[in-house]
């Protein structure tokens, strides 16, 4: 090494000395790059637009609307969805020249980001489609936590956030006043079902007591299933959780688990999983001879992927509890409306809860802007705070009730899978297009 | 009248950081783009984050795969510091950051040992397990729910600052390391741990020394994290996907360099940001042919190739030093640094 | 007593699969000293391979073992030649070998995400429901068809590695590849050779896995750690002590459900992988040879 006397003197000399030049010149590489960073100019230009609330006089441009959804990563299949109930309902308004805001019909854009299923991203683009891209009112994306996520940085710049995909109470319990979920509760939906369950055990289907093994994928949506099954059974004293297990999402190997609740020889199998788990699942279940008098998988089960991968054979008299199902058109008006319009949007296919949940998201937004007659965000929350309207949700009506954080509390509507491939309602009674069947007949041994 | 400062402390790139730091820091007085400044807080913790992981990956040669556990205990410990306390925001970092820092030293202390790929392996193992054991303890982490913090109106505006003042630290930090007496005792570990206990470098104190540092500076990230997004769950905080952009940002910009990884994180961050728009899930492949080019062709990533870029237009100027290898050389020794300095 | 001889079969089972999985990888790091990290990323290819040959060309998958397996030799020797080589050999190139195969992998990731979406698939064949009775135990077909072919590897395997040329060239290269190129041997094809072998092991193990469980692009990762479980914990003594050590990472991963949450399962194996890194003595694959 040179000795050090004669390096320094070298570094002192030259004013490029190059050590130092590249510590300091990476500073300097980093300032540029912020700098550059803050130069790039936000996509739309807003005319008028200042800082935080527009004024509520209109801007020539419109109302925009902005909302991500996860349409790559792991939820990109129901994001897709989502996507498709947002379009239909923007394409109905637009079709009609446009949403009335005080007398007025103003166009209505929506501004739909990635959110790769990813959490920061999610309050990141929720942040730059506020301070950015200047939006009036957000909706929603789907998944639990990406909703929580992205409910704070609407909470905290005070803009209405409508989602459909949100269901944890955990989300609607912190107090928010500009956030407003469409999505039921799990809890809600594990009660349906042992609302239905009960009913059978009441008509001396089922034996009394019952013992339950449940298990439960370790999610939000896992836990709150959970919590209502076990609510439920100590509420009603007809049942006995004998196996509670949780496990992972996207776990491969249910085999030890399942060993577990054939050796509990409980009679009713309730779980709560996302559709892959719930193939794998059902498949050893099925593999391993197991047979129980009720089987549920909470929100899945007449998902045509499921009985494509599976075999009809296998799903049969799989109890699920779902937000809305196609079948409700028989009853329900809004409903009609909607199927209707989506298959001649989406070439003749059946919608299912997801489609349904987007647009009546959207749709809920609209109206309570023609409600509030301005783009006034102030105004337009007070008039979500207030909705009661119509809606294609079991239950016919869509509000956003105080008591529960501005969280839909519609019932779930109950199915049931049957031999012919069909998946009728068999709950709530005034729903129902067909009985169901306890205890399962397949189980005959 | 002369500062009396350490004779490892160049005068340069101390007044380059401040000038920098001035610079950031005054900044958003002069525009009011409220998502570029967003940005720009996240770039920081993602700054501060490469570089304390770099400690372990590039000075010490320790590539773990497994640092986003200690990001996520420092996060949920200051997060529940604050829900079920009452503690001030920063103090809370500085507990969760000295918990996770501690937990460091627990895994990492027997692990050390390891060299080379084990190590590596050994992290992905701890990260995983930690995610597990985590994501099921309700109690602390709220489970697969998570925790939520209350909302502060102006606090994600505020955090700019402490950003600012995050990185600078842990650049300062990385610098000291790196220049000090202590950074050629790190630089004799990663070449040869045996050799250096023999001429009477205690590796094992220093080794933990760094072990606890970057832990803990994980640990003050991962509660800052939680300040800024109220909302942190264990899926994310403890994923191996962000352990993953780690080492990306750490070998990409440069690893063992001294300031390689904030480039990498800020070039991380801007890309996503952009590529986000057009290609959402193309980066992580375009990471990976990044990682493959590095280590291919230039060692040193970005920074690497910043130097041989200056090597070739200012061929006078005096290079070497005992910073410029990168992980441990292929056949024997570096080139002297002599060797180049008699051009 | 029922339960107790369900879970041992079960374990059995695994053991087979896990076997398969850590062959390749063992057998790329006792010759070539590299740990290949894109191990996960071609456990994967070879899942998605057996299910695009089924789902659109209906080819069962133990059918379309060997093909999957002859081109996965191919691209393992691909990826040798371009990449792999230009690494510098032995404890120094270490880490950087580790960095290059896991930039493989992410790209390889990214392909499949690119080309089959993210979405979970399933190899559904007509008989993946059926089961037959052992005992007093259902046994799933396909689960005792994986390990049918898991031992048939075992057998190939050794007798490959001990009785023909190539077999021994390979452990002498592992030995020591310095005097093999005294002895005339060509270390650079043989390393080319190992790790097109190592990688079709892999993509071999990945298709097994597809006909049992579910997989989409992120697929391998915890395979690839379980792999590594066992090559550390067999050591490279044998084909067979590789067996026995997966058939111990299987009986504990599977018993364990009788003492911690099933949840927790899915840690035992990652904490087993520490332990055993942290407490098994220097020397961890030391001079041990293949044989």
């Amino acid at each position: 090494m040179v000795s050090p006397g004669g390096y320094l003197e070298q570094c002192k000399k030259k004013w490029f000395c190059y050590r130092a030049m590249r510590t300091r010149t990476v500073a300097l590489v980093l300032c540029a790059l912020a700098i550059a960073a803050c130069k790039k100019p936000s996509d739309q230009q807003q005319p008028g637009q200042g800082g935080s609330t527009p004024a509520a006089a209109a801007p020539a441009t419109g109302v925009l609307i902005g909302a991500t959804l996860p349409l790559t990563g792991a939820e990109s299949r129901i994001g897709g969805f989502y996507k498709e109930g947002y379009e239909l309902a923007f394409e109905q308004a637009t079709q009609s020249g446009g949403i009335s805001v005080g007398g007025q019909k103003m166009p209505v854009r929506l501004t739909l980001l990635d959110d790769t299923s990813t959490q920061a991203t999610a309050a990141s683009l929720a942040d730059r489609l506020i301070n950015s891209d200047k939006v009036h009112f957000l909706l929603g994306t789907y998944a639990t936590n990406l909703v929580e996520a992205q409910s704070v940085v609407a909470e905290q710049n005070n803009i209405p956030y409508v989602n459909g995909g949100g269901a944890a109470t955990a989300i609607y319990k912190r107090g928010y006043k500009w956030v407003f979920g469409l999505l039921a509760p799990v809890e809600l939906l594990a009660e349906s079902v042992m609302k239905w369950v009960d009913a059978e055990q009441q008509a001396g289907k089922l034996p009394k007591p019952a013992s339950i093994a449940l298990l439960w994928e370790n999610t939000s949506h896992g836990k709150d299933f959970r919590k209502g099954i076990t609510e439920f059974a100590d509420k009603t004293k007809g049942y006995k959780v004998t196996v509670d297990e949780s496990f992972e999402l996207n776990g491969k190997d249910f085999s030890a688990l399942l060993g577990q609740v054939k050796a509990a020889r409980a009679d009713l199998f309730l779980a709560d999983a996302h559709l892959p788990d719930y193939i794998t699942m059902q498949r050893q279940y099925v593999t391993a001879g197991l047979c129980h008098k009720v089987i549920s998988y909470g929100a899945r089960g007449s998902e045509k992927q499921a009985a494509e991968a599976l075999g009809k054979k296998n799903v049969e008299h799989v109890i699920s509890a779902v937000w809305w199902s196609p079948l409700l058109a028989d009853k329900n008006p809004e409903a009609k409306k909607f199927v209707e319009a989506f298959k001649a949007k989406y070439a003749g296919r059946t919608p299912e809860w997801y489609q349904a949940l987007g647009f009546e998201t959207a749709r809920a937004l609209f109206t309570a802007i023609e409600q509030a007659g301005s783009i006034d965000r102030k105004a337009v929350r007070e008039k979500l705070a207030t909705m009661k309207i119509p809606s294609l949700l079991p239950g016919g009506e869509l509000t956003f009730p105080k008591e529960f954080g501005q969280q839909t509390h519609a019932p779930f509507v109950v199915q049931q899978n049957m031999p012919d491939g069909t998946a009728p309602i068999v709950a709530p009674p005034d729903s129902a297009t067909a009985k169901g069947i306890a205890p399962n007949p397949n189980c005959a041994k | 009248m002369k500062l009396r400062v350490a004779p490892w402390i160049r005068p340069r790139p101390a007044i380059g950081l401040l000038i920098a730091c001035a610079l950031l820091a005054v900044g958003p007085l002069f525009h009011d783009d409220v998502y570029v400044h967003n940005l720009l807080t996240l770039t920081f913790v993602g700054i501060a984050a490469a570089l304390a992981w770099n400690w372990l990956g590039g000075y010490l040669g320790q590539v773990s795969f497994g640092h986003a556990a200690m990001f996520g205990i420092g996060g949920f410990i200051a997060a529940r510091v604050q829900l079920s306390l009452g503690m001030p925001m920063l103090i809370s970092w500085a507990v969760g950051g000295l918990v996770a820092g501690i937990f460091a030293l627990i895994w990492g202390h027997p692990t050390l040992r390891l060299r080379g790929p084990y190590f590596s392996i050994a992290t992905i193992g701890v990260g995983e397990a930690t995610r597990l054991v985590c994501t099921y303890w309700d109690s602390f982490t709220g489970g697969s729910s998570g925790l939520s913090l209350p909302m502060q109106s102006n606090l994600k505006y505020t955090l700019y600052w402490y950003g600012l003042v995050l990185a600078a630290l842990a650049l300062c930090a990385s610098y000291a390391l790196r220049r000090s007496p202590v950074g050629l005792s790190l630089l004799a570990i990663k070449s040869d741990v045996d050799a250096a206990s023999d001429v009477g470098v205690s590796s094992t104190r220093l080794q933990d020394l760094v072990l606890f540092l970057s832990g803990s500076t994980m640990g003050v990230c991962g509660g800052f994290y939680a300040s800024y997004f109220s909302y942190i769950e264990p899926g994310d905080m403890f994923g191996f996907d962000r352990s993953i952009s780690w080492v990306l940002m750490g070998v990409i910009g440069g690893i063992g360099t001294i300031a390689g990884p904030a480039l990498g994180a800020v070039i991380f961050v801007l890309l996503r940001q952009y590529l986000i728009a057009s290609y959402p899930q193309l980066y992580l492949g375009l990471y990976g042919l990044l990682l493959v080019m590095v280590i291919l062709f230039e060692p040193l990533g970005l920074t690497g190739l910043f130097l041989r870029v200056v090597h070739r237009a200012r061929p006078d100027l005096a290079v070497g030093g005992p910073v410029i290898e990168g992980p441990a050389p292929a056949g024997g020794p570096p080139p002297p640094a002599e060797t180049r300095e008699l051009k | 007593m029922e339960r107790f001889a369900d879970l041992l079969i079960a374990a059995v089972l695994l053991a087979g699969l896990y076997s398969t999985m850590a062959y390749g990888l063992g057998l790329i790091y006792g010759v070539l000293r590299i740990v290949n990290l894109n191990h996960g990323g071609m456990i994967m290819a070879g899942a998605y391979a057996g299910w695009y040959l089924h789902h659109a060309l209906g080819v069962d998958p133990y059918v379309s073992l060997l093909p999957v397996a002859a081109v996965s030799f191919g691209v393992g020797i691909l990826v040798y030649r371009l990449l792999v080589r230009r690494l510098p050999r032995g404890a120094a190139g270490g880490v950087q070998s580790l960095l290059l195969l896991f930039g493989v992998w992410l790209m390889v990731r990214n392909a499949a995400y690119l080309m089959f979406t993210g979405n979970d698939q399933t190899l559904r064949t007509s008989y993946a429901t059926r089961a037959l009775s052992v005992g007093s135990a259902l046994i799933s077909v396909n689960r005792i068809a994986v390990f049918g072919v898991a031992v048939a590897i075992l057998i190939a395997l050794h007798l490959l590695l001990t009785r023909t040329y190539v077999g021994k060239a390979i452990r002498a290269v592992a030995q020591n590849a310095d005097s093999c190129t005294l002895v005339g041997i060509p270390v650079e094809r043989i390393y080319a050779l190992t790790f097109g072998l190592g990688t079709a092991l892999a993509a071999v193990a990945g298709l097994l896995g597809a006909s049992l469980f579910p997989f989409n692009p992120s697929f391998g990762a915890s395979e690839l750690l379980k792999s590594f479980v066992v090559v550390v914990l067999g050591g490279l003594g044998s084909v067979a002590g590789t067996a026995v050590a997966a058939l111990i990472l299987a009986l504990v991963e599977v018993f364990a459900i009788l003492v911690i949450p099933a949840y927790l399962t899915a840690a035992v194996g990652f904490v087993l992988l520490v332990l055993v890194l942290v407490v098994r003595p220097g020397g961890l694959f030391g001079q041990r040879v293949l044989g």
